[in-house]
């Protein structure tokens, strides 16, 4: 296949740093050739490509725009270029790293102990321990505040019971951060890999995200040391701070599923000959075409802007809010858009259209509904909450 | 025994870019960059890697000089957080359009500036222009050895083992240092990717600009007037196929024609 040479209709490139520029070759290179060559195997295995996780730690990938402990602590439009290219690859490549740095090595630097960070993050920035984040309920999802996972106190410790589900990496992961309610306050706790009454299985059948490990947990009477409690953390407002780190890496990933969908679209009706010249150049292909080109763009240029927001500690979580749903809901349409495109090899996974699409269904439900940011953002500008 | 190697690195348009996006400037006579990217000619890339694995079999330095513009800048960072110690930018408007012995001749007084070195790499071939002179005029003016087209090195006591590929296989030369060595690909060069982290380290780093008058370059050998070699014309090929048909009553006749066809259009 030829290779990627990025979307750049506004020559954003001018906008970026030349740090930023490198982060983002190291990991377009190591897309094209360590992702793309295996991943249409896996997708249809149902499998997650676990040897890359070691190799994505080598570079620097997990916790990248995190400070010490080992991490590489680039800018966070650096990052954010990092995970476009990633989920240019799969939305389960760039939810690893995102799981990882955002939803496990952020809230133990956050909220965690000096102890914690020193046993955890170098390991997890290297990708010899994996992490997972249990927020997710079978009964609750959108509303992680009704949430029945329980902590109660015990002389040892804390006794955990309850279960998660959907959760990414659950059965890879060595440390689960878990929330839990302890005393009626949502806690973290960190639960360890093979701790008596944890269990990790992993869900099957789906149709969406099948390169990547979604699990359920249960916690049968776990009991979880003194020392695994992240003690800063009170309130479903530290999960919430979690999964705000992790959705601006999904506005950015979002763009590069669709990157790969435009770019695969636009050669394919190049090459594509119907009534004898290629269907390019029919008006109604060229409008698609200029279609998802323009909401690229767009898109292109929230994320940018959001990045240099964050990097200047402005970022308000209502902006990570527009930026994840427009994002991954334009991507979506250009998947849906490039699909069509390709008439029935866009059924097949010889082209990633089809992949990315169903991933994008995913994209679009998790961290956060579609439909649940629209309150969020119509919360915010109303001042009424429609939410509950 | 650490080993100081010179890495000379070019950077070029982006040679993988789709064939019909390959556009000529009429008047400079040079492919125009539009909005491709720029990177570091492939076999420059396999040197560095070179380099940098000897510096971490044996210690020593690592330099990149890059003869460029400003935009150079990038290719010598590049370098840098692939594991080059230092870099450094040859960049004067009295060097633009110097033919292949100007850019040797200011890359020997650049190398003669950076001070000891055991090794200079360069990539075999020129991703732009498929150029493989520069090392052979360079070695020639710092009166030292040159090997061409080498995948591995093996350093020892003040000489190096050099893995030339040839045709048919490869032949394993002992060279004394200093000596300059081309470098082809191979699966032991493949270059790195570079760590964030490297290139975080690399972005602190600063990169010295050289002018000509730095180095002590003759002025009368570099630019265009000096250029003696001259780039007369550069066309897109034309790519056109025919389709002929040869007759004949028989597969026989059919096959003999059809022979002597090729015969004549001496394709056999
Ligand atoms: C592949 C995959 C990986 C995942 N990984 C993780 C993980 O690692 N960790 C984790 O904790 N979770 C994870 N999740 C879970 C994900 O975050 C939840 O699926 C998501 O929060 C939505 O919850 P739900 O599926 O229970 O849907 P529900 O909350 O039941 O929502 C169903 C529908 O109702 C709508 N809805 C709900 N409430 C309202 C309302 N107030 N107003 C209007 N509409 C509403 C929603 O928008 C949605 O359309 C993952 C999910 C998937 C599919």
């Amino acid at each position: 296949m030829e290779k990627f040479h990025g979307v750049d209709y506004y020559e954003i490139e001018e906008l970026l740093t030349e740090q930023e520029r490198l982060v983002r070759d190291t990991a377009r290179t190591f897309v094209d050739e360590q992702v793309l060559p295996i991943i249409r195997a896996h997708h249809r295995a149902g499998t997650f490509p676990t040897d890359l996780i070691s190799k994505m730690g080598a570079l620097g990938f997990f916790g990248a725009n995190l400070t010490g402990y080992g991490c590489a602590g680039v800018s966070n439009v650096a990052y954010g270029l990092m995970m476009q290219e990633l989920e240019r690859g799969d939305s389960a490549i760039r939810s690893c790293a995102s799981v990882q740095g955002a939803l496990v090595m952020y809230p133990i630097q956050t909220f965690g102990s000096e102890a914690q960070g020193d046993r955890w993050l170098p390991a997890l920035a290297r990708g010899e321990a994996i992490g997972c984040f249990g927020l997710t309920e079978p009964d609750h999802g959108s509303d992680p505040a009704g949430m029945t996972t329980r902590a109660i106190r015990v002389r040892d410790g804390f006794l955990l019971n309850g279960a998660k589900r959907w959760i990414t990496n659950g059965t890879l992961a060595d440390i689960a951060v878990i929330w839990a309610k302890l005393d009626g306050e949502v806690q973290g706790f960190l639960v360890e890999r093979g701790t008596p009454g944890f269990q990790a299985t992993e869900m099957e059948g789906k149709f969406s995200f099948r390169a990547s490990v979604t699990s359920e947990l249960t916690f049968n009477d776990c009991l979880i040391p003194e020392a695994n409690l992240l003690d800063k953390a009170h309130g479903l407002k530290a999960p919430l701070m979690c999964l705000n780190q992790a959705r601006y890496g999904i506005a950015w990933g979002a763009v590069g599923a669709a990157m790969a969908c435009y770019d695969a679209a636009l050669r394919y009706a190049l090459s594509r000959i119907q009534f004898g010249k290629p269907i390019a150049s029919f008006q109604l292909v060229q409008d698609k075409l200029v279609t998802m080109l323009t909401e690229l763009t767009k898109a292109q240029f929230l994320c940018l802007r959001l990045g240099r927001l964050k990097d200047a500690g402005r970022l308000q979580h209502t902006q990570v809010s527009l930026a994840k749903r427009n994002n991954v809901a334009i991507a979506l349409d250009i998947a849906r858009l490039a699909r069509d495109i390709l008439g029935a090899s866009g059924i097949v996974d010889d082209y990633p259209v089809i992949r990315h699409m169903l991933n994008l269904e995913t994209v679009k439900t998790y961290e956060g509904t579609h439909d649940i940011h629209t309150l969020i953002l119509g919360r915010d500008i109303t001042g009424i909450s429609a939410l509950e | 025994m650490p080993v100081n190697i010179i890495v000379c690195i070019k950077q070029i348009i982006d040679p993988e870019i789709p064939a019909s996006q390959f556009k000529i400037d009429p008047g400079t006579k040079r492919q125009v960059q539009g909005s491709h990217s720029l990177v570091i000619s492939a076999y420059d890339q396999n040197a560095i890697e070179v380099a940098v694995q000897l510096k971490e079999k044996h210690g020593g330095k690592v330099t990149a000089v890059s003869v460029g513009g400003a935009s150079a800048a990038t290719a010598l960072k590049s370098a840098l957080s692939m594991g080059a110690d230092e870099a450094i930018l040859v960049d004067d408007p009295a060097i633009v359009a110097s033919d292949q012995q100007g850019i040797a001749h200011v890359l020997a007084t650049a190398t003669q500036k950076v001070g000891v070195f055991d090794l200079i790499l360069t990539g075999c071939v020129s991703g732009d222009w498929g150029d493989r002179a520069v090392p052979a005029f360079m070695a020639e003016e710092l009166g030292i050895g040159c090997v061409g087209f080498v995948s591995r090195i093996e350093a020892k006591d003040g000489q190096v083992v050099l893995r030339r590929v040839v045709e048919d296989g490869y032949e394993l030369i002992e060279a004394k240092t200093p000596v300059l060595v081309s470098i082809i690909s191979d699966e032991t060069n493949t270059p790195r990717y570079p760590k964030l982290k490297d290139i975080m380290a690399a972005g602190k780093k600063t990169i010295p600009v050289w002018k000509a008058a730095d180095l002590g370059v003759d002025s009368e050998r570099i630019g265009a007037a000096a250029a003696r070699a001259l780039i007369t014309d550069v066309y897109l090929p034309v790519k056109e196929s025919k389709c002929e048909m040869i007759e004949g009553d028989t597969p026989q006749e059919q096959a003999v024609k059809l022979a002597a066809r090729l015969r004549e259009l001496k394709l056999i």
